[in-house]
């Protein structure tokens, strides 16, 4: 791919700066309607999605250049993907979110990445090399004990992948290995295979060549495995199986199918092979992670060419599919919530397709740490609105950005979320396995 | 003759020039306590064309011009004038009614139409025109609808200046125009009409609303020849329900419920001697003692379809509303009559029914937010004891405008014309107050002007600039709101008086 | 992919030829904002430059009206203050915009040295009085943002006609401000109250109550209104300097005060509130259109009224809103739709069609409204669209016409909207220019280098002016920005539209107003010249010699020089 594909989006940007917003049918308050973090904190309209399509114009057209602010823009950015769904409101024939990321790419291509990526990317691809500073069994330390079978010995119901942040955080520790129990309470086999990262954050960095490589790599482990179904709670990683993988070259027959771990255990207790039955007292509003919400959708690339209708109505041939966070992921995690006994769940004014990011996606946890919470304290403010006393998400980054956003607000720093210091930041499944009655671990 | 005169009079003809001192002194003093100050001629344009002649001639001669479009008597002192050596352009032979447009509901009018002049014609057509309260029957139309008097029926009024459309208009400078989408139109109403264009909107033309320079105005950047005003159909039923309140507070959630759903047509509140005087002046049997104290009147009325379906509806709506508000709706009001009351709405009256009371009357009015109201009242309670002035006969009319973001409080005190220092000094302090605590004088006339452009210079200013440009020699009545006294001197000396009255041969 | 037709360019040369402005002025900028709110880095003015509509009236068709040479985010009004005396002291000239959505936010003349006040970071809601039925805001304080803090309160506004996307301070103060909600809840300039306004030279001033100290709830006076020199028609279009707040009069909501939006993205849904009743009508010809406009105002019914959906064109439409309404489809689908045979006949049945919501105070007078309606539809002749009543399409409608927030759709077809035709006047003069307006969009489109909707794509409020008695129809045209055929279409279609005006002695519509932004300013002149009143804008030269000395407004405030006369 290259920017000018990405030509024709730019020249029928209309700027009409819907994607500084969710959906305007969704907004119930002033406070709560905005929906693009970059532009709230960057100003200038370049850090919409809009101002970033002019951007990849201006520079095609050979009217600007990479500056260290054409850079920034670039990279502050979560590739959350609301500018997406809002564009497409009114838009058949727009992908921004593609865009976006074309843009990044290409500045990495161009080798003007912001400082703080050459460190991350390096490590990258040092573990990649196998250089790196944790084995295949360093990542999969945090299982010990678990009993997880391993796949390409024996046969199990799931390949259970726990990503990079469920495997190495500490913080994370206990409510991984509670996923894992989880599923294993309501009677499933879990085989562990996690022999490295899974790509996402290295392809969400624009880092392709990276990417791919991750991604065949596991593929190839995969296949050669045998592996069928892969359970995964990161949202991240979900989104990087089910949305990247299918564009590599050859990989589509090969992908396993890929769950999280909520939509799994959804599945088992409509199969009732878990109940839910003590009481958890609790009002708990949810975190739609964006790879998991707007961005979960079923996927399947596409390669066509636009054709018009009409004399100049632009359509695709083949019909290109339309992703625009209709069909992502929203109704298993309500539904596990919906079931626990005692729990009132309330909703965010911004939800489903239209939530506010975590801030942490896009690698803006790691390349721009104050901007990431930042967003990350919006949203926590949000949450508190609600009068919740907690924070449920089904993803690690988000529930990392969160925990670090409410330990700010009990430290009073500034910029924190302040209304959040009484928030528990908790996964959808610590509630579930609360409610199943498993016991913590000692 | 002199020269004046001379000059008019080829301009109008002798016919309609008038400087005998009779005439002079019908101009030279009003009800209000603007100072005594005597034109030196009186000139009666008969058509637009001789407008533009005559503010020529006074830019040409440097003459200070005072626009009047209604008879006497007049009550704000604009159309006395502020410097000597003015002319009044008594507008009154432009008394036609240009054009009546039923489909599109449309009134085209001079500015010597007057209210029942303009109500028959209307009426013809199955139209009336939203009112102000019992205006005098010699009262302009084209005036009232300029000075922003407020009307009767809040849900109509869109926007103050309504029913106020396009207009056509002679600067200052002599330069004719016509305002709004007219403006955008050819120089001629014929030419409008023949192409389909109704002056419906008052808007423009371009990036200026010109006809908010007319509104509220005093007369000081042109003449309006001509306004085209939207009119109301005649409702095929018409009632009216009044509730009554000891304190005007017991009113005010309720009124503010009615304006904010549109609740009715007619809705206005008044004080027992406010609407005493108005229907003595209609000539009704009236126990004043008897008037509540505060009175508000809800007119409902239903047109076209289901017209009579429509009042009942709206007062089943009424009567549901009031219960939420502890408010009792009527279909009387103790001492007079519901059809008497009712029969203001839309009436005029010969006499200038404000004089009626004691011979003189000063009246104080401004623009509020109606929670506010109750308070301004007391104020004027306040100041007209400080002044011995019996409270009980100050009249008081409050009028929502702009579906009830704003609203007119008038506030009417009769009185002997002996004691007309004693009240110009009431009157002085009462609107000073007022202004002091947050009433907004909107329309300042008289002694109000310098407080309230002292208090918005910024305002001042900025019209002063606006001013120099529409009436670059300062003839457009100078001396009202911030404007002074014209550019270029004016004569020095009155002129001799004329020896015979005119229209005879000298 | 249609080959580029950008005039090649480097950045150099862009920048060389854009204009600029110095060090001591851009460090200036930095003192009063901060640095991380002006910008003068190429990419980010061309965000500014990039404009909707450039394609039309810009050399060789480029999307970029001129760059500006530094975008400034002022905070409040005081540094709003500062920037427009630094423009006085440096020659520059200033523009502000809202939203920015338009060719005209932008700068305007290449040999301009602009500075393109982005009003972003003035966004608040100062005051919501609900007894008194105003709110107060800044310039970036969108309709949708007050909207929703309105409904709780049983209030609304007047949304206009491009979305509750909009600044509400923009619309109100400095364009038109008319739409769906005119005719019930007034426009933009009767609703305008106090306003705050700093001149081109850097002064304050408050208009109406404002001014005097008595709060905001009166635009007039004192005396005649400062405002009158602020708006007329249209506002100055950030001609003539910067408003930083104005009070806006509300309207009364008789809905749910909470909104249960439900459905699936695109196309979510309202459930109609019982006090309200949702249609589309239809009739069959012009004639009746107008007879139905006529009852319609006089009958004092109706409370969101236009002609909306017909935007897609009327060959298309129905089966385009069915399309959109169906999570599962895509462009791809409306074919399909539209040979169906009973979207054929729906087609036909809603061919002169448009919308209407009622809002009753009980029940008794919305029951009564339905009646009066009835009635009307006899009278003339026309129908309730039962498919587009019928509950699915009725919440949709609903919504859809509440928020406004789908008005990007005028973009559907292919990125490119040209508003054409629109002259406004009543609906008998309306109608009087219909059938060349659809003749002339067929013709335009025969070709095949716009889409080819069917001629009538018009779309338009039942009143632009509130209680009845102004409409104006707007023929939506779409072409494709990035094919050069296409948009070298569209601009014919604008040229050929004035024609075509002419021939039927209309005055030229909406497109006139865009192709004069790509004009000389001797073209300019010339039409305005030539208009039927030019005085006025010779007045506006000197409203603007007085309150802008050193020229730091641009020409979307228009002025006629006094000494101009056409070819002399």
């Amino acid at each position: 791919m290259a920017l000018t594909d990405f030509r024709p989006d730019a020249m029928r940007c209309t700027r009409c700066s819907y994607c500084k917003w969710i959906p305007f049918d969704l907004v119930k308050s002033a406070r709560f309607s905005a929906g693009c973090p970059s532009i709230e904190a960057g100003v200038f309209h370049a850090y919409s999605a809009g101002g970033r399509l002019v951007t990849m114009l201006s520079l095609m057209d050979g009217r600007s250049e990479v500056t260290g602010q054409v850079v920034d823009i670039g990279f502050r950015c979560q590739l959350c993907g609301n500018c997406d769904v809002a564009c497409k409101l009114c838009r058949y024939d727009m992908e921004p979110l593609a865009a976006l990321r074309e843009l990044r790419a290409h500045l990495v291509e161009s080798g003007r990445v912001p400082d703080s990526y050459r460190p991350i990317i390096e490590r990258t691809r040092a573990a990649l090399a196998g250089r790196g500073p944790k084995t295949p069994a360093d990542r999969n330390l945090w299982a010990a004990g678990l009993g997880l079978v391993d796949p390409e010995k024996e046969a199990c119901d799931v390949v259970f992948y726990a990503g990079c942040k469920y495997s190495g955080e500490e913080s994370l520790r206990e409510t991984v290995r509670t996923q894992v129990r989880l599923l294993q309470l309501a009677g499933l086999t879990v085989g562990l295979f996690e022999n490295g990262c899974c790509g996402g954050l290295a392809d969400k960095m624009g880092y392709r060549a990276e990417a791919g490589q991750a991604g065949s790599r596991m593929l190839k482990q995969w296949q050669a495995a045998g592996i069928k179904t892969v359970v995964t709670p990161c949202a991240d990683c979900r989104h990087t199986f089910t949305r990247v993988y299918p564009t590599f070259e050859g990989a589509r027959d090969g992908i396993p199918q890929v769950l999280h771990t909520v939509e799994c255990v959804a599945q088992l207790v409509r199969d009732e092979k878990l109940e839910l039955t003590l009481p958890v007292a609790k009002t708990v509003t949810y975190h739609d992670p964006c790879n998991l919400g707007r961005q979960g959708e079923p996927y399947e690339p596409w390669a066509g060419v636009e054709k018009k209708i009409y004399g100049q109505a632009v359509v695709y041939d083949p019909p290109r599919p339309r992703y625009n966070g209709a069909k992502g992921v929203y109704g298993p995690p309500r539904d596990l919530l919906a079931a626990i006994p005692g729990l009132e769940l309330v909703e965010m004014e911004r939800s489903r397709e239209a939530a506010w990011c975590c801030g942490a996606g896009g690698a803006c946890r790691e390349a721009f740490p104050e901007y990431s919470a930042a967003t990350a304290a919006e949203r926590l403010e949000e949450a508190a609105a609600t009068g919740a006393e907690a924070l449920a998400t089904a993803c690690s980054r988000c529930e990392l950005n969160f925990a670090e956003g409410v330990a700010a607000a009990q430290d009073g720093a500034p910029g924190a979320a302040a209304a959040a210091a009484g928030l528990e930041v908790l996964d959808v499944l610590e509630l579930v396995a609360l409610s199943a009655g498993l016991q913590k671990e000692a | 003759m002199n020269d004046i005169i001379d000059g008019l009079a080829a301009l109008v003809g002798r016919d309609n020039v008038a400087a005998d001192p009779a005439s002079l002194e019908e101009y030279a003093a009003d009800e209000s306590f603007v100072p005594r100050l005597a034109p030196w001629a009186v000139v009666r344009p008969g058509s637009a064309e001789e407008v533009q002649r005559v503010v020529a001639w006074a830019n040409e001669t440097a003459t200070p011009l005072v626009p009047v479009s209604s008879g006497r008597p007049h009550f704000h002192g604009d159309t006395v004038p502020s410097v000597p050596g003015a002319v009044i352009v008594d507008l009154r032979r432009l008394d036609k009614v240009l054009r009546v447009d039923r489909r599109n509901r449309m009134a085209v009018i001079e500015p010597g139409v007057t209210y029942p002049q303009l109500r028959a014609a209307l009426a013809e057509h199955g139209m009336r025109l939203t009112m102000p309260l019992l205006p005098r029957a010699n009262k302009s139309v084209v005036a009232s609808l300029l000075e922003r008097q407020p009307t009767l029926i809040p849900r109509y009024n869109f926007h103050l200046p309504e029913p106020l459309r396009s207009c056509g208009v002679v600067w200052g400078n002599g330069d004719v125009m016509f305002t709004g989408e007219a403006g955008a139109g050819p120089l001629s109403l014929e030419a409008q009409w023949q192409g389909g264009l109704v002056q419906a909107d008052p808007k423009g033309p371009g990036q200026t609303d010109f006809f908010r320079l007319l509104t509220g105005a005093q007369g000081t950047f042109g003449v309006v020849t001509w306004a085209a005003v939207r009119c109301e159909l005649v409702p095929a039923a018409h009632d009216y329900l009044f509730a009554a309140a000891d304190e005007l507070d017991e009113l005010v959630d309720f009124v503010y419920r009615l304006d904010r759903i549109r609740l009715g047509d007619e809705v206005f509140l008044v004080n027992d001697a406010y609407l005493a005087r108005l229907l003595v002046a209609r000539g009704e049997d009236v126990d004043a003692d008897a008037l509540p104290a505060w009175t508000l009147v809800l007119g409902l009325a239903g047109r076209e379809h289901f017209a009579a379906e429509r009042v009942a509806v709206q007062k089943r709506d009424a009567e549901a509303l009031a219960a939420e508000h502890g408010v009792t709706l009527q279909g009387d009001v103790p001492g007079t009559t519901a059809a008497a009351v009712g029969a203001l709405v839309g009436a005029c009256c010969d006499e200038p029914w404000k004089l009626a009371a004691g011979g003189a009357c000063t009246d104080v009015f401004f623009v509020t937010t109606l929670q506010e109201a109750p308070a301004f009242v007391e104020i004027a309670h306040i100041v007209a004891d400080a002044h011995d002035y019996p409270i009980d006969d100050i009249g008081v009319y409050i009028q929502p405008q702009h579906q009830g973001v704003t609203h007119h409080v008038e506030l009417s005190l009769p009185y002997d014309p002996a004691d007309a220092d004693d009240m110009r000094a009431l009157s002085d302090e009462l609107a000073f107050n007022l202004m002091a605590t947050g009433a907004y004088f909107s329309r300042p006339y008289g002694s109000w002007a310098r407080p309230v452009y002292n208090r918005d210079a910024a305002s001042r200013d900025a019209l002063r600039r606006v001013k120099a440009i529409f009436d670059p020699a300062g003839i457009m009545n100078p001396g009202k709101l911030c404007f002074g006294a014209p550019r270029v001197p004016g004569r020095a000396a009155a002129p001799a008086a004329a020896s015979v009255p005119v229209g005879k041969e000298a | 992919m249609s080959p580029s037709y950008a005039k090649p360019t480097t950045p150099a040369e862009t920048a060389a030829s854009s204009p600029q402005i110095g060090d001591d002025a851009y460090r200036a900028l930095e003192d009063i904002v901060g640095a991380a709110n002006v910008s003068r880095d190429g990419a980010v003015l061309d965000t500014y430059a990039f404009q909707w509509l450039a394609e039309l009236v810009r050399p060789d068709q480029s999307h970029y009206m001129p760059r500006p040479a530094a975008v400034v985010l002022p905070g409040s009004t005081e540094e709003v203050q500062a920037i427009v005396r630094l423009a006085n002291k440096y020659g520059l000239k200033v523009k502000p915009h809202g939203t920015g959505w338009y060719h005209w936010s932008g700068p305007i003349k290449d040999t301009d040295a602009t500075l393109q006040l982005d009003m972003r970071r003035m966004d608040r809601i100062i005051e919501i009085d609900d007894q008194n039925m105003y709110a107060v805001v800044e310039p970036y304080v969108i309709a949708a943002q007050l909207q929703a803090e309105l409904l709780p309160l049983g209030l609304n506004l007047n949304i206009p006609g491009v979305g509750c996307s909009s600044s509400i301070v923009a619309s109100a103060c400095a364009y038109h401000g008319a739409g769906p909600d005119t005719y019930f809840m007034g426009g933009n300039a009767e609703n305008l109250l106090g306003m705050e306004w700093v001149t081109p030279e850097g002064e304050i001033v408050r208009t109406g109550s404002l001014g005097s100290g008595d709060g905001w709830f009166c635009s007039e006076g004192p005396g005649p209104s400062v405002r009158a020199i602020c708006r007329g028609t249209l506002g100055s279009r950030g001609g003539l300097g910067v408003y930083t707040k104005c009070a806006v009069k509300l309207a009364p909501y008789l809905g749910q005060t909470e909104w249960e939006v439900h459905g699936t993205v695109p196309a979510y849904r309202l459930p109609v509130h019982e006090n309200l009743r949702v249609y589309t009508l239809a009739v069959p010809d012009w004639d009746a259109w107008a007879e139905i406009y006529y009852k319609i105002y006089d009958n004092e019914i109706g409370y969101i009224f236009h002609r909306q959906f017909n935007l897609a064109g009327a060959d298309l439409a129905p089966a385009f809103w069915l399309m959109y309404n169906d999570a599962d489809k895509i462009l791809n689908d409306v074919p399909d739709l539209v040979a169906d045979p009973e979207i054929q006949k729906l087609t036909e049945e809603m061919r002169i069609s448009f919308q209407l919501i009622l809002q009753g105070r009980s029940k008794d007078d919305i029951e009564l409204q339905d009646k009066i309606l009835s009635a009307i539809l006899e009278e003339v002749g026309g129908w309730k669209v039962e498919r587009f009543c019928e509950q699915d399409m009725a919440e949709f409608t609903n919504l859809y016409l509440q928020r406004l927030g789908h008005k990007h759709i005028n973009f559907v077809w292919a990125g490119g909207y040209i508003g054409s035709w629109m002259q406004f006047g009543t609906p008998d003069w309306v109608k009087g220019y219909v059938p060349t307006a659809i003749a002339g969009l067929e013709r335009d489109a025969s070709g095949g280098k716009l889409v080819q909707c069917g001629g009538d794509a018009m779309m338009g409020s039942g009143s632009g002016i509130p209680l009845g008695g102004a409409t104006g129809l707007e023929q939506f045209v779409s072409y494709d920005p990035d094919d050069y055929e296409s948009t070298v279409a569209g601009i014919r279609h604008m040229e050929d539209a004035v024609k075509d005006a002419a021939s039927i002695k209309y005055p030229p519509g909406k497109e006139f107003i865009y192709l004069q932004i790509g004009w000389s300013d001797e073209q300019i002149w010339k039409a305005l010249a030539n208009s039927k009143q030019p005085q006025v804008f010779r007045y506006q030269t000197q409203i603007k010699a007085a309150f802008d000395p050193n020229d730091t407004g641009d020409r979307m405030y228009p002025t006629l020089p006094l000494e101009y006369k056409p070819g002399g």
